[in-house]
């Protein structure tokens, strides 16, 4: 820790520019601490979340936005349920990781998603239109006899449209992390050198990378550990970390998929768009995995639907707009895939495809600037409250 | 002494008492002493069938004298006085004997010690009674008329209240104007009743009553006479000066308090954009749409609590008016404009009772509460590119130090004790630790001062909110009624007494009595001490001074504190 004592200038209007990103209640919070009482997440210091909400109340932007602790929180609503205030410390953390997205963003993009609903709405519209005008005008005609998607719209639109799409999001993203990674080093006081001289640093840094990726991100082990649910689900495919897994396991699992597809065209295995039976290995993991994530997504729009447990109770625009993106991305996939199948070669199949190609473009277009962010924000933090750790 | 009747009860007080001293053991010990004729010990003496049995004993057994075992004179001397008074026996044949706070709470930790201490206190107390005698309360016609010296709200308000009684009232106040400070004042917390209204409303019910005589710019100067009969001297100043004397049976003391002035540089007072609370309070009401100081609009204000209470080594006290006094202010500011953002920096939130919902609604309305530690207070600065910023610790963000550039920071300064020197010493006011007066006790006799008839009200006693100063006006009231309706009082006859015959009239007595109730008579040619029982407090100042021994307190005689000294002392050493 900088030995220095920093004097913080207080942002007085943070905490109304959070609730702008949700957070309705928390304005009754007076910091009596019960949330940090029952968090399974909060240590020997014994501040987490309270402390958080406090930053908020009092305008201390570079410290809540340099807090780790905002992304270890997977919202089981313990606080919410045990706050005296009805405060909703839970949907503060939530509001406030939205708040933390549109920061950290520096194009401007991700704050009119999230604080203006028309904007956004617009946006995305927009967004998807000019993807499928632009697929429609590269696409030729129509093959009948069979559906013959990459002859319809050439593979190499798609690959090299994926390719500048994830390239633009890389660029945004480090960006993006580089404005947190500062945040949090300075309030961390973590230097670069303590990560990267010697081996004991290195060492360290290699194991926070090993429990921030493998163990949490993609293991969720805390995820499944401490958060116990506060409405513990009835059954266990309702449980929020299965849920969760299954949703992200099948993303990784279709993104997989793709990219072997893309990796065995490109090695002169087999042409994109060669048929295959459904249990072709590749075919099938694309299949599997889209059938997780679909029933995974839905499983979370039931449940926000029904606001079945805590985390689940308030549902802000931005929610919807993360689950809707996925569930059609993942379903026009799959209705995409059953054309292939069908008897006579459906000539729905190319708009179909069409559609799911421009959904899944404006979704990964979208990353860095909605909920869908996390992805790269929550590993970041892990990562930190993992050097934290293994602090002598 | 002949034979004697007494009758001795050892209260268990529940169990404050006999959980840490044998009771049973005490009255053994104490029932077979010579004049004691009945013993036993009791749950609650109190208690009203307790009561009932002593009277019932008292007149089976023709006692001459009662001992009650149990706690604290103070709680319960009237109480077992009055017992002996329906039983047909002198008042002051009773002794208490003081077996909880002087024994079994101090000594918690050693029964045996305690209950052989109790034993002592009770035959020390036996000891005292047998030497007792039956003595008669003094009575003295009173004359029907109260001075109320202070017409702030709470002498207004006593004013009102002694008229209504039925007594006539001379108001005097010192200044031109009545009403004191809430006269100045816009609305004010918790209900915003306007403090001028709220004074223009007593004035109002002041002229229509003809039994109050106000006098303004006017002050006491001199006062003899003794209880229920005081002569007062008032001088009236103005462009010719006249004089009013007139005689009351109490006098009630509204002075008020002053506010606390901070030093230059005391959180930054004296730069431009730093005032005081009552400043603060005066901008609100000259904006009422959008604040501003200085022509400069206010976005931000920030409050800085306690400044001049609670300070060690300076005034210790807590103010109690200020925080919810603020807090009110808060909620006005914010509803001018509820962009403005407040920031309270505090030591301790004290908006006690009710005035919490005054917190929760400020709190609601955005201002942010900053507890800063004792050790750490903030500072107030004007920077180099001439914004004026508060620096602070909150302790609640984990003591992190945040600067917050403001507009306009306001030292809440609260109440100190008016300066009243003249005052005090006329009257023999005890002043506090704090300069402020005191009473005699704070919860059981609290606007009585050990000067019979003279009463104190509202923050001349201490820091009062409007309606606690209210409240303590009608306490005197009442107390005043209590002792002036009857058109007799009477007068504890536990006084000082001259043996004559050994008196030399040296004199040393009249310099110590305290109360100015000695002085010399000519008796048989003789120069001798008298003491004016009507003025005598009983406090045996004189007694212990006196070289010749001819001085003695009823109630306390000579013989009794020596027996009572000797019976415990052989029982204890």
């Amino acid at each position: 820790m900088s030995a220095v004592i920093e004097v913080t200038t207080v942002d007085p209007g943070l905490l109304a520019d959070i609730q702008r990103f949700g957070a309705a209640d928390v304005s009754a919070c007076f910091s009596c601490g019960n949330c940090s009482a029952i968090c399974p997440l909060s240590n020997n210091d014994g501040t987490f979340p309270r402390r958080m909400i406090r930053y908020g109340q009092v305008g201390l932007r570079d410290e809540l936005l340099g807090s780790k602790e905002l992304w270890a929180c997977y919202h089981c609503g313990l606080c919410s349920e045990s706050c005296p205030q009805r405060a909703d410390p839970g949907e503060y953390m939530a509001a406030a990781r939205r708040y933390a997205i549109a920061s950290y963003d520096r194009t401007g993009l991700a704050r009119a998603l999230y604080v203006h609903p028309a904007v956004g709405s617009g946006v995305l519209v927009a967004l998807a239109a000019a993807f499928a005008t632009f697929f429609t005008l590269m696409s030729g005609a129509e093959p009948r006899h069979s559906l013959r998607l990459f002859s319809f719209l050439p593979d190499s639109v798609v690959h090299w449209t994926g390719i500048a799409v994830m390239i633009a999001v890389v660029l945004v993203a480090l960006a993006g992390v580089s404005t947190m990674v500062h945040g949090l080093a300075r309030h961390e006081g973590v230097h670069g050198r303590d990560l990267v001289v010697g081996a004991a640093s290195w060492r360290r840094a290699w194991r926070g990378a090993w429990s921030a990726v493998a163990v949490e991100s993609l293991g969720q082990k805390r995820f499944r550990d401490d958060c116990a649910d506060a409405d513990p689900a009835e059954h266990w495919y309702e449980k929020r970390w299965i849920v969760h897994a299954t949703v992200m396991w099948g993303f990784i699992g279709l993104l997989v998929a793709t990219m072997l597809d893309y990796g065995l065209s490109l090695t002169g295995v087999r042409a994109t768009g060669t048929p295959e039976p459904v249990w072709y290995p590749v075919r099938l993991l694309g299949t599997v995995a889209g059938l997780a994530m679909v029933a995974g997504v839905t499983t979370m729009i039931v449940s926000r639907l029904r606001r079945s447990n805590q985390a689940s109770t308030f549902s802000h625009q931005s929610d919807w707009v993360f689950l809707t993106l996925l569930w059609v991305v993942g379903v026009s996939g799959l209705l995409t895939e059953l054309a292939l199948y069908l008897p006579g070669a459906p000539s729905w199949g190319y708009w179909m495809f069409v559609a799911h190609v421009s959904l899944a473009m404006e979704l990964l277009v979208l990353v860095p600037f909605m909920k869908f962010a996390h992805v790269i924000y929550r590993p970041v933090a892990l990562f930190f409250q993992s050097l934290a750790n293994t602090k002598a | 002494m002949s034979e004697r009747r007494i009758g001795v009860y050892i209260c268990h007080c529940g169990g404050n008492i006999s959980d840490y001293v044998d009771v049973a053991a005490v009255r053994d010990a104490v029932a077979d002493l010579p004049d004691v004729v009945h013993a036993e010990t009791s749950l609650f003496a109190c208690s009203d069938g307790t009561q009932q049995d002593m009277i019932a004993m008292i007149k089976e057994q023709h006692l001459d004298g009662l001992v009650v075992a149990s706690c604290s004179p103070k709680l319960h001397l009237f109480t077992f006085r009055g017992v002996s008074r329906r039983a047909g026996l002198n008042p002051f044949e009773y002794t208490q004997a003081n077996i909880r706070e002087q024994c079994s709470w101090a000594h918690t930790d050693d029964r045996e010690g305690a209950t052989l201490k109790a034993i002592g206190l009770v035959k020390g107390a036996i000891a005292k009674t047998r030497e007792s005698s039956a003595l008669e309360p003094m009575a003295v016609e009173t004359t029907s008329a109260s001075l109320v010296v202070g017409a702030g709200i709470a002498g207004l308000r006593a004013a009102i209240g002694l008229a209504d009684l039925g007594l006539r009232v001379y108001l005097l106040e010192q200044s031109a104007a009545v009403g004191g400070w809430v006269g100045h004042f816009g609305p004010t917390f918790p209900n915003d009743r306007d403090g001028r209204a709220m004074v223009a409303d007593l004035l109002e019910q002041l002229s229509s009553r003809p039994t109050i005589t106000l006098l303004t710019n006017a002050e006491l100067t001199a006062k003899s006479g003794s209880f229920g009969n005081y002569e007062v001297t008032i001088t009236v100043h103005g462009e010719r000066e006249s004089t009013v004397t007139a005689t009351v049976g109490s006098i009630v003391i509204a002075t008020g308090f002053d506010t606390y002035e901070p030093a230059i540089g005391e959180y930054g007072y004296g730069i431009d954009g730093v005032v005081t609370l009552a400043e603060f309070k005066a901008l609100i009401e000259s904006s009422p749409d959008g604040l501003r100081f200085a022509d400069r609009p206010v976005r931000t204000v920030t409050y800085v609590y306690c400044v001049g209470n609670r300070q060690p080594g300076g005034n210790e006290y807590c103010s109690k008016f200020c925080c919810s006094a603020t807090v009110h202010a808060s909620i006005e500011v914010s509803a001018i404009d509820p962009s403005i953002h407040q920031y309270h920096l505090y030591r301790d939130i004290r908006t006690y009772g009710k005035y919490e919902l005054l917190y929760e609604q400020a709190r609601k309305r955005g201002s942010v509460f900053m507890k800063f530690p004792d050790e750490v207070p903030p500072s107030v600065a004007r920077t180099d590119d001439g914004r004026l910023v508060v620096t602070t610790r909150d302790t609640l963000s984990g003591n992190i130090d945040v600067r917050i550039p403001t507009d306009l920071v306001v030292l809440v300064t609260g109440m100190v004790p008016r300066e009243n020197t003249a005052l005090t010493k006329m009257l023999h006011l005890p002043v506090g630790g704090d300069g402020f007066f005191n009473e005699i006790h704070p919860k059981l006799r609290p606007v009585e001062t050990v000067v019979d008839g003279v009463m104190i009200a509202g923050t001349c006693q201490g820091p009062k909110t409007i309606s606690e100063s209210v409240a303590s006006g009608l306490a005197a009231v009442a107390q005043s009624g209590a002792m002036l309706m009857k058109g007799v009082a009477e007068l504890d006859p536990l006084v000082a007494v001259v043996a004559e015959a050994a008196c030399t009239w040296c004199g040393e007595c009249q310099q110590v009595c305290p109360y100015e109730a000695i002085t010399a008579v000519s008796v048989d040619g003789r120069e001798v001490a008298t003491i004016d029982a009507a003025v005598c407090k009983g406090c045996g100042g004189c007694t212990s001074y006196c070289p010749n021994n001819a001085i003695d307190l009823l109630g306390a005689t000579d013989a009794q504190m020596r027996a009572l000294i000797e019976n415990l002392v052989e029982v204890v050493v």
